[in-house]
């Protein structure tokens, strides 16, 4: 009972210690205008999904009404463009990732696929050089830096006003210490919990597995800062030296770790193939035109035998050639294209695995996972979109062989985008960064568990 | 008299920072992280820049020796080119890495530029960048304030400052050499990162662009940190305890270099929204649609442009006209469509500098949103760069393509026009693409918010430091500053 009272008392000194409530509310209006952000950011989303779904019927209406009922399939499908918008996952709302400089929505021709699939969004680069503000931002970095204020100075200004002494004679050091933390921690948890409630709750984000990880994340990311605290304050320094070492640590972390890494990581695994495969697709394609037809055909029956009986008019224009030549673009860049996406996805291991010695980039790094905004769900992206161009490709390919006209097209039956699933179960993505967290968290207090408590100055 | 005792309070806080471990192990921090960065990023930008070098002149082969071929199959060959990073970015990479580095020129399209580094980033880079540039507007302050944040009163708390003033310095003198002492330390931290730089920008070549684009980096720099150092000796001698000064000090650093900045962007991309680039190229079809299709025959806009050519010719068909009908229809459709298509650009440009005028406002807040701004303007990495690139690419792209559209009106009979070719040769006397960055001056002239917001920062604390001085022996003492 006299413990509870303790950290009732230790509560209430801290809520009203000068500054505490202004950081506090300062915190809380930020994490409101994340949410808000991010709920505004997906109804953008949402917004582009249906205006690309309108594009692609408007320009369907547009060229039925242009062409000639006799004209080829061909001929109107080289302008047509079929949308493929990823859905954005809720959570992203919250945890933004990679969003902002990524594409979603992208608009697919029947025409060679790899060039249609890396261009860039319309985003402002002078924005997005500035950094992006999400709740897990807020939650990530700016939240220890709350922690670090109200801890740094949990023994030594005590000490510094000489009341440490006193404070003594109504618990042991250890005990006192501790109650102190826990207040601050209620303090912490009460934040963490309204701003989830509050960003869950603006965004109708689902209480799933993925939330729930992420709220244990974010948990155990802010109790490792208290225990880091904790085993810097914990011992005999002064106020000011504690202040200096933790938020020396705060930058190493949040700013010098990452950036360190994200450098490595960029030297080590270079990405020429981005501009070889873009050279590579041209010039496959283009190449056909000055070659046998024959030839280019020959190439394309590789990949379809199931068209291998078909023969093309040497001497004529046709749009089964025509799409075959363009199939050839993206047969020679293939190569360049597996290479590219592999480096990508050793990038995106190497960030996975080294993360977990900085405990905000774990954090971060496994929230992105969770909320489907890294680089990895970019590729599987990229993946669906290959697979909705080949069953396009699929779809038009007999009306291409037969000369059919536009108007024998079935427009109902033309498939459309199924977008790319979240790959991973919640616990893959969430259980190595919490088994990371809970490890450096007892690694940074071991010193001050194994030390004795100090019998004072 | 005045100024050797302003001296001797500067040689005595060098004195007190020298002595201070914590001190002397991050200015070895600072400063091991400038050229650490610097090496990475030069390394890097060496091996992008020789990369694009390597694939420009592939490229620009590969269209010299495109064998005997049709006008119009060229206009849809088109033409790759690429964003060649500034000199200086290894020190300031700016923008580059959100803007695409590839961009396909063709015939009746404008394509967007693909493949930026940030795209084939991971997460981690959302915590930003270690780039000679962050290291000197994001560390270096937080250098200067562990430094100097009990530079005043830390003198207070151990009763020397009585002392100094008891001995015959002015409140103005010891502020002074409190400033000087500190501006010193941030000097001996920013100069070896400098003198690498130049170093590096000078074997880099470029030479007399480089060096004032250096020197305008290095009074843009040295305004913001001296800034720094003003507001810390304030800071310091406002409060009675140095704990207080440094724990305000550092809020100021988290409020102006991490909160501010993503902040303002956010704002400015809520004040200000912009179609995505499905919705764009979407938007773009529709303005285009009005106007016709210049394959199609029987377009109502290209029948109007036919009677017209037929009268101007005093001919009753198009087949006895002594051009191409065929090259003109391609030629006048290409001038509407750009012309659609540039409408379009610029208005999305104009929403891109609708959020930088938020952006640019909010650098009146955040000296280090403007410092960064006055950097990558000077580095000449901003955005106005990405943006000169993509319009020179554009009007290579609508003359390459109008030559050719003329070579087809001209030079191929309107009778099997298809089957025609023009000869290889023509193909290397077509100009290559040759771009020129914007100028210095226009970047910084068009940054006056960032200039105002930079000599605000250096004259509000100046001015804070001046009006306090007689407060200075009093404050702690009455209950002030606490």
């Amino acid at each position: 009972m006299a413990w509870i009272r303790l950290i009732r008392l230790e509560f209430a000194r801290v809520i009203r210690s000068g500054g505490v409530a202004a950081a506090l509310l300062l915190l809380l209006g930020l994490g409101v205008y994340a949410s808000w952000q991010g709920s505004l950011r997906i109804q953008a989303a949402e917004a582009a999904t249906a205006a690309a779904e309108t594009a692609y019927r408007d320009q369907l209406a547009y060229l039925s009404a242009t062409y000639p009922p006799a004209t080829e399939a061909g001929e109107p499908l080289y302008y047509l463009a079929f949308p493929a918008p990823q859905p954005p996952s809720p959570l992203s709302a919250l945890a933004s990732g990679r969003t902002a400089v990524e594409t979603a929505s992208l608009r697919i021709r029947l025409l060679a696929l790899e060039g249609q699939l890396y261009e860039h969004e319309t985003l402002n680069p002078r924005l997005a050089a500035a950094g992006h503000l999400d709740l897990a931002f807020v939650l990530i970095a700016l939240l220890p830096l709350f922690v670090i204020a109200v801890t740094y100075d949990i023994v030594s200004s005590e000490r510094e006003r000489g009341t440490w002494r006193m404070a003594r004679l109504f618990a042991r050091p250890r005990r006192l210490i501790a109650a102190k933390v826990a207040a601050r921690v209620v303090l912490a948890a009460g934040l963490v919990t309204s701003l989830a409630l509050i960003g869950a709750f603006s965004t109708g984000t689902d209480a799933d597995g993925r939330a729930g990880w992420a709220v244990a994340l974010i948990a155990l990311h802010t109790l490792f800062w208290f225990a880091l605290c904790l085993g810097v304050a914990g011992g005999r320094r002064s106020s000011t030296t504690n202040a200096m070492i933790l938020v020396g640590v705060w930058v190493a972390l949040t700013f010098l770790a990452p950036a360190v890494l994200s450098l490595t990581n960029a030297l080590l695994h270079p990405v020429p193939e981005a501009l070889e495969l873009t050279v590579r697709q041209r010039q496959g394609y283009h190449e056909a035109w000055d070659l046998p037809k024959a030839a280019t055909m020959e190439g394309f029956f590789e990949d379809y035998p199931q068209w291998s009986d078909q023969t093309v008019p040497e001497d004529e224009f046709t749009w089964a050639w025509y799409y075959a030549m363009n199939h050839r673009g993206d047969q020679t860049a293939r190569d360049a294209s597996r290479a590219y996406r592999d480096v990508l996805t050793q990038r995106d291991e190497w960030a996975r695995r080294w993360s977990l010695l900085v405990p905000p980039l774990a954090t971060q790094i496994a929230l992105d996972r969770l909320s489907s905004a890294d680089l990895r769900t970019q590729l599987a992206y990229q993946e669906a979109v290959r697979g909705y161009h080949e069953r396009l490709k699929a779809h038009f390919q007999p009306l291409l062989f037969s000369a059919a006209p536009f108007t024998q097209v079935d427009w109902d039956r033309v498939p459309t985008f199924e977008p790319a699933v979240p790959a991973g179960e919640a616990p893959q993505a969430g259980l190595p960064a919490a088994a990371a967290l809970i490890l450096v968290s007892i690694g940074v207090l071991l010193p001050r568990i194994r030390s004795r408590p100090s019998p004072d100055s | 008299m005045g100024l050797r005792n302003t001296l001797l309070v500067a040689r005595r806080q060098i004195g007190t920072m020298r002595e201070d471990r914590y001190v002397v192990f991050l200015l070895a921090l600072v400063v091991s992280l400038g050229v650490v960065s610097l090496l990475g990023a030069r390394h890097h930008a060496a091996s992008e820049a020789e990369q694009r070098a390597r694939y420009r002149a592939l490229v620009e082969r590969q269209w010299a020796e495109q064998p005997d071929r049709h006008p119009h199959r060229v206009i849809h060959y088109g033409f790759l080119v690429f964003r060649e990073e500034a000199p200086l970015a290894f020190f300031d990479p700016g923008v580059g890495a959100y803007a695409g580095t590839s961009l396909f020129l063709e015939g009746h399209r404008q394509n967007a530029a693909s493949f930026g580094d940030a795209r084939h980033s991971t997460g981690m880079l959302r915590f930003g960048r270690l780039t000679p540039a962050t290291v000197l507007g994001l560390l270096l302050p937080l250098f200067v304030v562990a430094a100097g944040f009990a530079s005043v009163s830390g003198e207070r708390e151990r009763g020397t400052l009585r002392l100094l003033l008891a001995q015959g310095a002015t409140p103005g003198q010891i502020m002074g050499g409190k400033v000087l002492g500190i501006g010193a330390l941030a000097l001996a931290a920013a100069l070896p990162i400098g003198l690498v730089t130049a170093t590096f920008a000078a074997v880099g070549g470029e030479g007399q662009t480089s060096a004032t684009r250096l020197l305008a980096l290095a009074a843009g720099y040295a305004a913001y940190l001296a800034g720094w150092v003003l507001l810390t000796v304030w800071v310091s001698s406002r409060r009675a305890s140095s704990r207080a000064a440094l724990v305000q000090l550092v809020a100021i650093w988290v409020a102006l270099c991490v909160a501010a900045p993503r902040l303002g962007a956010s704002l400015a991309a809520t004040l200000h929204p912009i179609p995505s680039r499905a919705q764009f190229t979407a938007q773009v079809e529709e303005a285009q649609r009005g106007v016709g299709d210049s394959h199609n025959p029987d377009d109502p806009f290209f029948s109007a442009l036919r009677d017209e050519y037929l009268a101007r010719y005093k001919v009753d068909s198009v087949e006895e006209l002594p051009i191409n009908w065929g090259g003109v229809v391609s030629r006048e459709g290409e001038e509407v469509t750009s012309r659609i298509n540039e409408e379009q650009q610029q208005e999305l440009l104009a929403a891109h500098r609708r959020q930088d005028g938020v952006m640019a406002w909010f650098g009146l807040l955040s000296p280090y949103l403007a410092a960064r701004d006055l950097s990558m303007a000077a580095a000449g990495t901003g955005a106005e760069a990405v943006e000169s690139f993509r319009a020179q690419a554009e009007a290579h792209r609508y003359e390459i393509i109008q030559r050719l559209n003329d070579l087809h009106v001209h030079e191929i009979r309107y009778e099997n026009d298809r089957a025609q070719r023009i000869a290889r040769q023509e193909w290397t006397r077509f100009p290559v693409f040759q771009p020129s960055p914007p100028s210095l001056r226009r970047a910084l002239t068009d940054r006056p918010q960032s200039l105002t917001a930079l000599g605000l920062w250096i004259v509000v604390p100046l001015a804070g430091l001046g009006l306090g001085r007689r407060r200075l022996p009093r404050v702690g003492v009455d209950g002030s500053g606490s």
